[in-house]
């Protein structure tokens, strides 16, 4: 879902680098305050594996094919602040080094497959923090997965209709109805691995996935 | 660094290594979902000025000096997972706040 070089016109990719530059010096504030270096290695780890994740498509359709986003997997296991940092390591990596996505396209790359997905991530993430993560849990994670690619390619679809690159052919709802339909079937991989990769790392690395912030809010519970 | 922070990077960037050296070769090469929504409706062409960054060791997924094939791909892959592994560590220990806050007088952890 990368944006290619020279899709959106300059105030487009002008207003969303600054969006997620917004977006990003926030996360560095928040990060810079509470990260327990506890959780250091699993941010490392964790982000690799999108960047792995990423480079495998898979068939969709004939002739189609999707890759993982894994912004809303990030988002839950590390929060919103933490997975949007791995998110643009991994984009800015793809962008620099293997001329995946436009480098002036950055900023909205960033937008759509790091900070939408780690927000609805991160709004998911108290429902596995629970000490039995269940049905829904799952139920929630699968909508929500399906929802963060969902929003993701409908935005594309809106920076490009903004950009005036949109094929002269479709009006904008038929665009973003085409788009959508697509992303629903990469949705659904998207939840269900999401799902079965959070539940793994939680199995192994449970302590790593918790959060200072987390972890005062539950004493402060139980106190 | 303990020792269990060690086996989750040796078995975390074990998995990742794997995926994206070797399974990724085999992944599918079908245009993705925003490629063949453009390229259907004949608008797979740029209309703007664009850049992309030069191709200086890498071309796209693959190791230019082995051209293309899986062992272009993997090392491809493999520089990739490690490149970001590093930034995140290294991002992540200069952020980092070394001792987690110990609310109320409680013992937190270990």
């Amino acid at each position: 879902m990368h944006i290619a070089p020279g899709f959106l016109s300059p105030p487009v990719w002008g207003t969303m680098v600054a969006v997620s530059g917004a977006a990003v010096a926030g996360s560095l504030v928040v990060a810079r305050r509470h990260l327990d270096e506890r959780r250091v290695p699993l941010m490392g780890v964790m982000g690799a594996f999108v960047f792995a994740a990423q480079m495998v498509n898979f068939p969709i359709l004939p002739g189609t094919s999707g890759h993982l986003g894994g912004g809303f997997l990030l988002g839950i296991l590390l929060g919103a602040p933490l997975g949007i940092i791995s998110m643009v390591c991994i984009l800015a990596v793809q962008s620099l080094v293997y001329q995946d996505g436009g480098l002036e396209a950055l900023g909205a790359n960033i937008f759509t497959m790091g900070v939408l997905p780690c927000l609805l991530g991160a709004a998911a993430r108290r429902l596995w923090l629970r000490p039995q993560p269940g049905a829904v849990a799952y139920g929630l994670s699968l909508a929500g997965g399906i929802l963060a690619v969902i929003a993701g390619a409908t935005v594309v679809i809106l920076l490009l209709w903004w950009s005036e690159s949109l094929p002269q052919t479709v009006s904008l709802i038929q665009a973003i109805g085409v788009m959508d339909s697509i992303h629903l079937a990469i949705g659904v991989v998207e939840g269900v691995v999401s799902v079965a990769v959070i539940r793994f790392v939680l199995a192994a690395r449970r302590e790593a996935v918790i959060g200072v912030e987390d972890r005062i809010s539950s004493e402060e519970t139980i106190a | 660094m303990t020792a269990y922070d060690r086996r989750t990077l040796i078995v975390g960037m074990a998995i990742a290594a794997v995926i994206a050296g070797g399974v990724s070769y085999f992944a599918s090469s079908a245009p993705d979902g925003l490629e063949k929504f453009q390229e259907d409706r004949g608008a797979a062409e740029p209309v703007h000025q664009g850049a992309s960054a030069p191709a200086v060791v890498f071309e796209e997924y693959n190791f230019k000096w082995l051209g293309e094939g899986f062992w272009a791909n993997a090392v491809a892959g493999v520089f990739g997972v490690l490149i970001v592994l590093t930034i995140l560590l290294l991002a992540g220990y200069v952020l980092r706040r070394r001792r987690p806050p110990v609310p109320r007088g409680r013992t937190v952890g270990s």
